[in-house]
């Protein structure tokens, strides 16, 4: 089975959430089709902003996005039907704690499934056994009936992983989603994500802190510095010491 | 060596002047009101102790009659807690503003409002006067009393929600009703279902005044021996609705300990 082609393409783009104040200042890029985009940068450089104007989730004030073929200033950005096609993972996950692990990853499959069962707690046994699947390739499958607030921090993002890979996207963002985690735990999960990138050929757009992963694991990488982008290359060639003198 | 000097200060929160201000307030209020007039307050005292000789024991002759007013008390208090409350979770939805377009929100909140502005009591007689006497109309003002104060409270809630969460689950594609099954209720239903059990106390004793204006309930009998001067009759009735009142705390406090559970 041949995927639509998934890109995302940004041409000057400027966001303030005060006026005057820019957090991101004339910013163009061109996310490509497939393979794993990290987004470097220090606190306070627009990472998360950026993430969001990608996926569609806010509008800048000035510039375009167009995200799989649609462009975002027309208000399709929130149309139930596009939006399942895009996965976004934030920062806090956005788990429903009182939920257990199954019913949360369920919530993927949300946008596809008509009629009113699921509101009843009825759900199609295809995409339980999906979601199971997803599980069973994450190593958390033991948990499914278990309370989501009973997970440790990294069982939780795989939690979040497995939700956005039930909604079938076409494009996966990740908002900085691994930054409670030590560094061998967050490199499992990345690591994860990034053998689901190549499986599935899903591009993922991720924000990151942690240089060694970003050469391990990523195809690309941008550096924001005070709402620019500083550095596009690739992430092999990616160096603290480059990071340094891009960001100095 | 060591300084002797005290180390400077800052005051970086005043809520402790504020709080000493109100207190101030009601202090002045109640010295307005003729509270601190001792005089006032030892002849009062003196008519207490009259009253209390008057009142005790009581008359046991009336426990047939006050238990069966009793039992329709906790019917109407149970009845008018739930179907207001099963109103009040939709309204709470639709007076959500991050749940809700804006318009919708506006008109939903000014009906809660004006529902809120009328005491149980008049909705009672209102309802006596459209159902007729008894139990019928104090449950349908326990219900309306119940929907303004519930729907308000859970509207605050539902807003309340993360909106993280529901960025990411809008952001499945998953449709407003989705929303609030999936999302709104797991997220407050502990703070919604300990609301209603406090409605249910509330209720409670609400529906033993609501009788004083026809409205059914032990109400009825307690406003005929407050009136005919009956006082042990009277006391009978309190030591019931005592009684009424602390098996409701046992009980809703149990109920909060088994199936409420603390999400962390």
């Amino acid at each position: 089975m041949t995927r639509q082609l998934a890109t995302c393409l940004a041409e000057g783009i400027w966001f303030a959430y005060q006026p005057g104040r820019w957090i991101l200042k004339d910013i163009h890029l061109r996310i490509p089709p497939d393979g794993f985009l990290t987004i470097l940068g220090p606190s306070g450089s627009g990472k998360t902003t950026l993430v969001k104007i990608l996926a569609g989730l806010l509008k800048p004030q000035k510039g375009t996005v167009e995200l799989l073929g649609r462009s975002m200033s027309n208000g399709q950005s929130a149309d139930p039907e596009f939006r399942r096609q895009v996965g976004y993972i934030p920062q806090q996950l956005g788990l429903v704690r009182g939920m257990s692990v199954l019913e949360n990853v369920l919530m993927g499959a949300l946008g596809r499934i008509a009629g009113p069962l699921p509101l009843c707690g009825w759900f199609p046994k295809s995409e339980i056994a999906q979601a199971r699947e997803y599980l069973a390739f994450l190593g958390i499958e033991h948990k499914a009936r278990e309370p989501v607030f009973c997970l440790s921090g990294g069982e939780r993002q795989r939690v979040a992983i497995a939700r956005t890979l039930l909604q079938n996207p076409k494009i996966v963002f990740a908002d900085e989603f691994v930054s409670d985690l030590d560094l061998p735990r967050a490199a499992q999960v990345l690591t994860a994500m990034c053998e689901l990138s190549k499986r599935e050929r899903i591009p993922f757009i991720i924000n990151l802190h942690e240089i060694p992963l970003v050469q391990e694991l990523s195809s690309e990488v941008i550096v924001l510095k005070n709402g620019n982008i500083v550095h596009h290359g690739e992430a092999r060639q990616i160096t603290k010491t480059l990071v340094q003198q891009v960001l100095a | 060596m060591k300084s002797n000097r005290l180390p400077e200060y800052e005051l970086l929160n005043r809520d402790v002047f504020v709080g000493i201000g109100l207190l101030a307030l009601a202090v002045l209020a109640l010295a307005q009101l003729g509270l601190f007039d001792l005089e006032r307050l030892v002849r009062g005292a003196g008519n207490l102790i009259v009253f209390f000789r008057e009142t005790l024991p009581p008359d046991q002759d009336v426990l047939p009659i006050a238990l069966i007013a009793l039992a329709e008390t906790l019917v109407m208090a149970f009845a008018g807690s739930l179907l207001g409350f099963f109103l009040a979770v939709p309204l709470g939805l639709l007076g959500a503003r991050t749940l809700a377009p804006a318009p919708l929100v506006y008109v939903v909140r000014l009906l809660l409002g004006a529902i809120r502005t009328v005491p149980s009591l008049l909705w009672a007689v209102m309802f006596v006067v459209v159902v007729g006497l008894g139990a019928l109309a104090g449950t349908l003002a326990l219900a309306v009393y119940t929907l303004g104060y519930l729907a308000k409270l859970y509207a605050e809630y539902f807003e309340g929600v993360d909106p993280e969460v529901l960025e990411a689950v809008r952001g499945v594609g998953a449709r407003r009703w989705h929303i609030a099954r999936f999302v709104v209720w797991p997220e407050t239903a502990n703070a919604v279902l300990s609301q209603l059990l406090f409605v249910l106390e509330y209720s409670i004793r609400a529906s033993t005044i609501l009788g004083f204006v026809g409205a059914g309930g032990i109400g009825f009998y307690l406003n005929v021996y407050v009136n005919t001067l009956a006082y042990p009759r009277v006391a009978t009735i309190l030591l019931l609705i005592l009684g009424l009142v602390l098996i409701m705390d046992v009980v809703s406090s149990r109920v909060r300990q088994r199936y409420l559970l603390t999400v962390p």
